[in-house]
């Protein structure tokens, strides 16, 4: 069975999994006409649709190949991959579920097993997708093993721990404390001390020795693909923005689901070269653009479409957000001399995982750096630790920088209880402010 | 008040794990704010519907100033609502009075010990900060005061799973309770008093053992209600209580540091912790097992995100054996609802 496996992962690897996708999407549609109100749609599209569609698809023929492990967002996978894990992200998979509005569906598998409307909708999707199998990808292989850290938040333990149950299968967790004020070093150092334990135990589990090397490696080329997020980014700080922030919710993949592989670096290369060209040539995402928004928290999912309408059709370029800079965070913080160290900081000391103050630190220099004059903060119904504090951080954001700001009520893929027709209205509302100011 | 004429500082304490110990050793008594009465309509500026009533509850006893004469506040991070209302108190509504933290480890083994230890020393050096030095011998006293309520706590939950304690289900949580706020050498007066004046020699067989499952034994007036309608509490895996309740005594080592540092890991399975479900699993079967509980009825908390992704596993290990189950939803509403007191009595006839 194995070396069958291992041929055909080898030849899917290789040319068969391209070749096949070719053949089944057909000859390429030309593109859908464009409203007036974007601009030109990016070229890397492409590119981002192949390599995510590659990773799902090779997912497909993976299992007893190489370790399969589910891992949180926030985890320091680096570790994961030293030992050839494949790695698949619930949280992505969730936003892609929620992006093709399988929402609801999925919650309600969830829902008829017990968990209650009230839960993170991206925890219930996933959850919807273990009992049912039902996914927008093909189909996921199930993990060997679960890879959990709660630095985004403590949800994601919760989750994993009922992962973890309902396959019956090793849950790691690397505990990481909420940080109040300055670092804590003892807090750092227990992190760091835990990811080490990990070793033997993955040893174990996966029949693979560590491999110092490979794990330096690996690091670097995190760091590398996390700077070039961050580089990415940055070209939004430019008037007129060459791409809007409903576009980085998609381009954020990569960093995401294969931050310390090379395609991911290569991925953020070839977006940053075609940014910077539209920089260069004045090339608007959002024609006219009258005002720029900052967003805080994920992104509506299931509703990019029209709101990146409406917004773009009033003027109005979303330019930075709070969920798509952490990504660019452990850039500066990664040191492959002191993997342990280093990691525990680049993973313990994220933005979500620090107390409120920093965040609005964080949120006023973020304003600041893309010139922002307004703020729109999503309070995502089933995402606690994301929005529970949000209206406290809006009076204060007003008052530090002097803008306009917005509480939209909505989710992250669950839209059961969205209403559109009241988020226009009070999305106009606003948008009529900042014409006002 | 007596608190402070007593010469002691008060704390407020959040829910739901922590080391009191610590405090105590202080001079500090911990009153605990898991449901108090008061207008969550206060709240409204600052958290939105989708937060659970503790925090509500919580924040809205912080804002009507009733914690006026507090000295100091420690949120333990239990979950993510409280995680984040501790830095709202600090950061957002600027208070000034010292805001602690205390982080449970979720981690288990020597690395957690380890910061476990470490945690209760920088604790301890910010309530300095509140309360000058500690005294020589204060952190052994408070540490022997612990053992002495989790074995009165032991004693008296043993009795009530034996069916040998005269007390209806609100004298009991009234007597459990007094430990969230009462000096512990008052606590441990009153609890010494209750099961001298309650422990019966024979199991008393009176009305139908469950278990009740959860966060709080509250509403005030579901338990008045459960008593008058027959039913024995025989145990409980509530975060409040039971799940707070070392249900085996704890080889402690002779260092108070390395005592307290053990016992923040030693508590039952919680869905707070780091805990697999089948720990928890088996612990709440051992209690039905211990107790004779002929169900199990699961008091969930609205928006309470730890015990909603647990319990439907639980639901069904218990399911797959045959015991009776009652899934009940509240939000600390001070009546229990027409149709909660229809469910549980068509509970009631389905056990056995
Ligand atoms: S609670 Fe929020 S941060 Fe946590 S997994 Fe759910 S969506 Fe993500
Ligand atoms: S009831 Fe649940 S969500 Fe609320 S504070 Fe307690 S553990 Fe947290």
């Amino acid at each position: 069975m194995k070396p069958w496996s291992n041929l055909r992962f080898a030849f899917m690897r290789g040319a068969g999994l391209d070749w096949m996708t070719r053949l089944s999407s057909g000859p390429r549609r030309p593109p859908a006409s464009r409203e007036p109100f974007f601009g030109p749609p990016l070229q890397s599209r492409h590119e981002l649709r192949r390599i995510m569609t590659r990773h799902y698809g090779l997912a497909r023929y993976v299992k007893g190949v190489r370790p399969v492990a589910w891992v949180t967002s926030g985890a320091p996978v680096e570790l994961l991959r030293a030992f050839g894990c494949y790695t698949l992200y619930p949280e992505n998979h969730s936003a892609v579920c929620g992006a093709r509005r399988m929402g609801p569906e999925l919650c309600e598998v969830a829902e008829d097993a017990g968990y209650s409307l009230d839960l993170c909708s991206y925890a219930k999707v996933d959850l919807g997708h273990a009992l049912s199998g039902r996914t927008p990808v093909g189909r996921l292989p199930p993990p060997d093993l679960l890879f959990c850290t709660n630095n985004i938040c403590q949800t994601v333990l919760y989750w994993f721990k009922a992962l973890a149950h309902h396959y019956r299968i090793p849950l790691l967790l690397v505990d990481t404390p909420y940080v109040h004020g300055e670092p804590d070093e003892a807090a750092l150092r227990y992190v760091g001390d835990q990811l080490k334990a990990l070793v033997p135990e993955l040893e174990r589990i996966t029949g693979s020795d560590f491999r110092e090397e490979r794990f330096r490696e690996v690091l670097l080329s995190s760091r590398r693909s996390a700077a070039l997020w961050g580089d990415v980014l940055s070209t939004l700080q430019a008037r007129p923005t060459p791409m809007t922030l409903f576009d980085a919710f998609v381009h954020l993949a990569p960093v995401v689901a294969l931050r310390g592989l090379p395609v991911c670096e290569r991925y953020y290369e070839g977006l940053l070269r075609e940014l910077k060209e539209r920089v260069e040539r004045g090339v608007a995402a959002v024609p006219g653009e009258r005002h720029r928004l900052l967003w805080d928290n994920i992104a509506v999912w299931f509703a990019l479409q029209p709101l990146s309408r409406l917004f773009a059709e009033n003027g109005c370029a979303l330019v930075a957000g709070t969920y798509t800079h952490a990504w660019a965070e452990p850039a500066a913080r990664i040191d492959e001399r002191d993997p342990w160290g280093s990691l525990a900081r680049a993973y313990g000391l994220i933005f979500l995982n620090r107390d409120l103050e920093s965040r609005l630190d964080l949120m006023e220099q973020i304003a600041r750096d893309f010139s922002v004059d307004g703020l729109v903060l999503h309070s995502a119904r089933s995402c606690k630790p994301y929005s529970l504090g949000q209206y406290g951080i809006q009076r204060a954001l007003e008052e530090r920088l002097g803008v306009r700001s917005v509480v939209l009520e909505a989710d992250m893929t669950d839209f059961r209880s969205w209403a559109e027709a009241a988020a226009r209205t009070r999305l106009m509302a606003f948008i009529e402010s900042l014409e006002a100011a | 008040m007596g608190q402070k004429a007593a010469g002691r500082s008060l704390a407020a304490v959040w829910p739901a794990r922590y080391p009191a110990e610590l405090l105590w050793a202080h001079g500090i008594c911990a009153g605990e704010v898991w449901d108090p009465p008061g207008d969550v309509g206060l709240t409204s500026a600052h958290l939105q519907s989708f937060v659970c009533p503790v925090v509500k509850r919580g924040l809205g006893l912080y804002l009507s100033g009733t914690l006026a004469p507090v000295d100091l506040f420690v949120f333990p991070h239990t979950c993510d609502s409280l995680q984040n209302l501790s830095s709202l108190v600090k950061d957002l509504l600027r208070e000034e009075r010292p805001c602690l933290a205390w982080y449970p480890p979720r981690g288990s083994g020597p690395q957690a010990l380890a910061y476990a230890e470490s945690q209760l020393g920088s604790l301890s050096r910010a309530l300095e900060r509140v309360t000058g030095p500690m005294r020589d011998g204060a952190l052994e006293e408070a540490v022997a005061w612990g053992e002495r309520r989790d074995g009165l706590l032991r004693d008296l939950y043993r009795s009530r799973a034996e069916g040998k304690l005269r007390a209806t289900a609100t004298e009991f949580y009234e007597a459990v309770r007094s430990c969230e706020y009462l000096w512990p050498e008052e606590a441990l007066a009153r609890l010494e008093a209750f099961l001298r004046e309650r422990r019966a020699e024979q199991p008393l067989k009176e009305g139908v053992p469950v278990l009740l499952s959860g966060v709080l034994p509250a509403p005030a007036s579901l338990l008045q209600w459960l008593d008058g309608e027959g039913i024995r509490i025989a145990e409980d895996d509530l975060i409040a209580c039971g799940r707070r309740v070392l249900r085996e005594p704890l080889e402690s080592p002779p260092d108070p540091w390395a005592a307290l540092a053990r016992r923040q890991l030693a508590w039952p399975p919680c869905s707070t912790a780091g805990s697999p479900l089948r720990e928890r699993i088996a612990f709440l079967r051992r209690l039905v097992e211990r107790s004779g509980a002929r169900g199990v009825i699961f008091l969930a908390m609205k928006f309470c995100e730890p015990e909603g992704f647990e319990r439907p596993a639980l639901v069904e290990a218990l399911r797959a054996e045959g015991v009776p189950l009652l899934q009940v939803e509240s939000e600390l509403e001070p009546e229990p609802p027409a149709s909660l007191v229809t469910r549980i009595q068509a509970f009631l006839e389905s056990i056995p």
